[in-house]
């Protein structure tokens, strides 16, 4: 026993150590949780909007492209109309006035004859960067890079009729430059974009994640200051969190009903047994100042006779107490009636017989209900325990049993002394008895197992009597119930 | 036995000793597996709550070892566990503290005759009283004695036992299979029901009763 001690002891230490170490981690979860949620939010939102962005980009510079080379293809196509209507001078004309107009940006024109002969080039000064030698003249559209690097001419050309070649292009230095503008904004508008991102990550995270936190704050309070009657705050938005709350506040309800049950239940008993303790230790005492061996042994028989008497009594005031706080262990099946009350019956056949009282029951056929048959047989032994016992000679008891609606209704009726008004309304109480009751030996606590046992399965108890002409105790249960349900924790 | 609790261990083994027992006792399950491991014993007495090792590990670990002597478990619990309920289907036994010592006695013997197999015998008898197990015909002197179906489980059952208390706990599960008190003793009327029939017209009395524990039948 005592070795063993020790080991009882350390747990709640352990709890304690436990508790501890929760505590000094507090706020690293959920800031970690936070961290991951306001990180997610953000990348998936910079990637989205940049890809936004890039695409629009792309799309831009592809038209943009695409409008100058329409112009180059058109220009050409026009200049080549020109040197076909009137030779080299048309052509050269055409050109002068065109760019003379200053409607569009300059183009690049040239006419070679021959290998290398050239004819005509108009050029933007700034273009003599390129090296034009270097167009090889085949295809439609070719791409020559600037020496610098930084601007491409797009040039089209196409094999007149005489022999010559036309070629027409056109720098992309303007576009590249709106290009450029362009992307300034949207490095402006990506820079916004990522700012915005983290904000409000931060934002949904908090304010996600406030209710959690209230809801620790709250529950570590509890923890903490083992005050369980303090309780969890729920907003109206009826959300998941608001739920989650719920059901912990309902929890701790629970917890709050076991625990009170539990006290309720632990002082009862300390009570109870004290009598019994008192009237042992008092029997003890007298035969040890005995010299009367006779007495002495008397004495311990008395003892073993009140140590099982305490035992019992323990028993059934662990029974009333698991039932009443609602932590019995049932073991819930459908109980035929019949078969039970049978069983009941043969139990206090032989006591029935000798104290000439007749034992009749009346059980609908096929009847069943849900409960735990142990426990259904123990409360019913004790209503008829209880029938017999205080009915005279010569009386009768009845059991009946019956479906009554949703509820299986279940009756004990004798023609006993009955119970005198002023007792009814206390018989279900333990350890309560009537001035009629106190000559029978019993412990006082049958009844109030009865009302445990039926309140456990989510039924009531009920008693009409009169004085002098016998009592009627009824037991109703649910008829029915899930049978799952009522496996209660 | 292995049992932490010195007048327990103490009062228990005194009392086997009295009913032609050799007893060792072991403080922890340490020391009880050791003892275990030694062999040579018919059944073992072993506490569930047991420093340093528990009752249930002690069997696991004597039964791993191969030894398969039968255990009779003892609980402080009020409800018995599964775990305990399964050892009981393989055929060791459990009694829930505090207990009758005839009781003990009774679960210990039982279990022995289990492991052993004694073969069952067909009939009964204690001095000139007998009980036919197969015609369930009961006699003394010659004369039949005509018994009711419970009144004839009790008999068999005191005759089974015969020379040992059973309580009236035992009586009421043998007989009702109830594991309560009803309240009024129910055993006590069937008891003087038995008595009556066997005893009353009868020398010498077989039918006693032992205050404060129990009956038992036994001759003189």
């Amino acid at each position: 026993m005592d070795e063993r001690e020790p080991d009882s002891r350390s747990r709640p230490q352990n709890g304690l150590l436990d508790e501890r170490r929760h505590t000094s981690a507090n706020e690293e979860p959920i800031a970690r949780i936070g961290l991951r949620l306001a990180a997610w939010y953000a990348i998936v939102f910079v990637i989205t909007s940049l890809a936004i962005v890039l695409l629009t980009y792309r799309l831009l510079a592809a038209s943009l492209e695409e409008r100058d080379q329409q112009l180059v293809i058109s220009t050409l196509r026009e200049y080549s109309q020109r040197y076909a209507e009137g030779g080299l001078r048309a052509l050269a004309d055409a050109v002068e006035i065109e760019q003379r107009s200053g409607r569009q940006e300059r183009m690049f024109v040239r006419v070679v004859r021959g290998p290398s002969e050239t004819l005509l080039l108009s050029a933007p000064y700034a273009w003599n960067d390129f090296d034009v030698s270097r167009l090889r003249g085949r295809g439609e559209l070719e791409e020559l890079l600037s020496e610098s690097g930084t601007a491409r001419l797009e040039v089209a050309s196409a094999r007149l009729p005489d022999g010559t070649l036309l070629q027409v292009g056109k720098s992309s230095e303007n576009r590249e430059a709106l290009l450029a503008r362009y992307r300034t904004v949207l490095a402006i508008i990506s820079l916004v974009i990522v700012f915005v991102a983290l904000a409000g990550g931060a934002i949904v995270t908090r304010s996600t994640l406030q209710p959690i936190r209230q809801l620790i704050t709250a529950v570590r309070g509890i923890v903490r200051t083992g005050r369980i009657d303090a309780r969890v705050p729920v907003r109206a938005d009826r959300d998941a969190i608001d739920e989650l709350s719920a059901l912990f506040n309902e929890m701790l309800d629970r917890i709050t009903t076991l625990i009170r049950g539990m006290e309720h239940a632990l002082d009862n008993v300390a009570h109870d047994l004290r009598t019994p303790m008192t009237r042992l230790r008092g029997v003890a005492e007298r035969a040890l100042q005995s010299d009367d061996e006779q007495a002495q042994r008397e004495a311990l028989v008395t003892s073993l006779e009140e140590s099982e008497r305490i035992l019992a009594m323990l028993d059934t005031l662990m029974d009333i107490s698991e039932a009443e706080t609602g932590t019995m262990r049932l073991d819930v099946t459908a109980v035929p009636v019949a078969a039970l009350v049978r069983e009941v019956v043969e139990l206090y056949e032989d006591i029935a017989e000798d104290k000439h009282i007749h034992v009749s029951t009346d059980v609908e056929t096929d009847l069943t209900v849900p409960a735990d048959a142990k426990r259904l047989r123990q409360a019913l032994a004790n209503l008829v325990d209880n029938a017999i016992k205080y009915t005279p000679s010569g009386g009768r008891v009845e059991i009946r049993a019956r479906r009554d609606g949703t509820v299986v209704r279940l009756d004990v009726t004798d023609t006993g002394i009955g119970i005198e008004p002023h007792d009814l309304p206390h018989v279900w109480e333990r350890l309560y008895r009537g001035d009629q009751s106190r000559a029978e030996r019993g412990l006082g606590l049958g009844l109030s197992l009865v009302r445990a046992i039926a309140i456990a399965h989510g039924g009531t108890v009920d008693v009409s009597a009169e004085p002098g002409r016998g009592s009627t105790f009824t037991v109703r249960l649910p008829a029915d119930r899930q049978i799952a349900s009522i496996t209660r924790m | 036995m292995v049992e932490d609790d010195a007048t327990i261990a103490d009062f228990v083994s005194k009392g086997l000793a009295e009913a032609g027992h050799a007893v060792d006792v072991a403080t922890d399950g340490e020391k009880g597996v050791a003892l275990a491991l030694k062999g040579g014993y018919d059944a073992a007495i072993v506490d569930v709550m047991l420093p340093r090792l528990d009752g249930l590990a002690l069997i696991d670990r004597i039964r791993a070892r191969g030894i398969h002597t039968p255990v009779l478990i003892l609980s402080a619990r009020r409800t018995v566990d599964d775990r305990v309920k399964g050892l009981q289907a393989g055929g060791d036994d459990y009694l829930t503290k505090p207990f009758a010592f005839a009781e003990l006695l009774a679960r210990l013997q039982a279990l022995i005759r289990r492991s052993t197999g004694q073969t069952e015998p067909t009939r009964l008898s204690l001095g000139n009283l007998s009980l036919d197990l197969l015609s369930r015909g009961a006699e003394r002197d010659g004369k039949p004695i005509d018994l009711r179906p419970r009144e004839y489980t009790l008999l068999e059952y005191l005759l089974r036992n015969q020379g040992r208390v059973l309580t009236k706990t035992m009586i009421l599960s043998h007989v009702w299979g109830y594991n309560f008190d009803p309240g009024t003793n129910v055993v006590d009327v069937l008891v003087s029901r038995l008595r009556e029939k066997i005893d009353r017209d009868f020398e010498p009395k077989l039918l006693h009763t032992v205050r404060g524990v129990g009956y038992v039948l036994k001759a003189g």
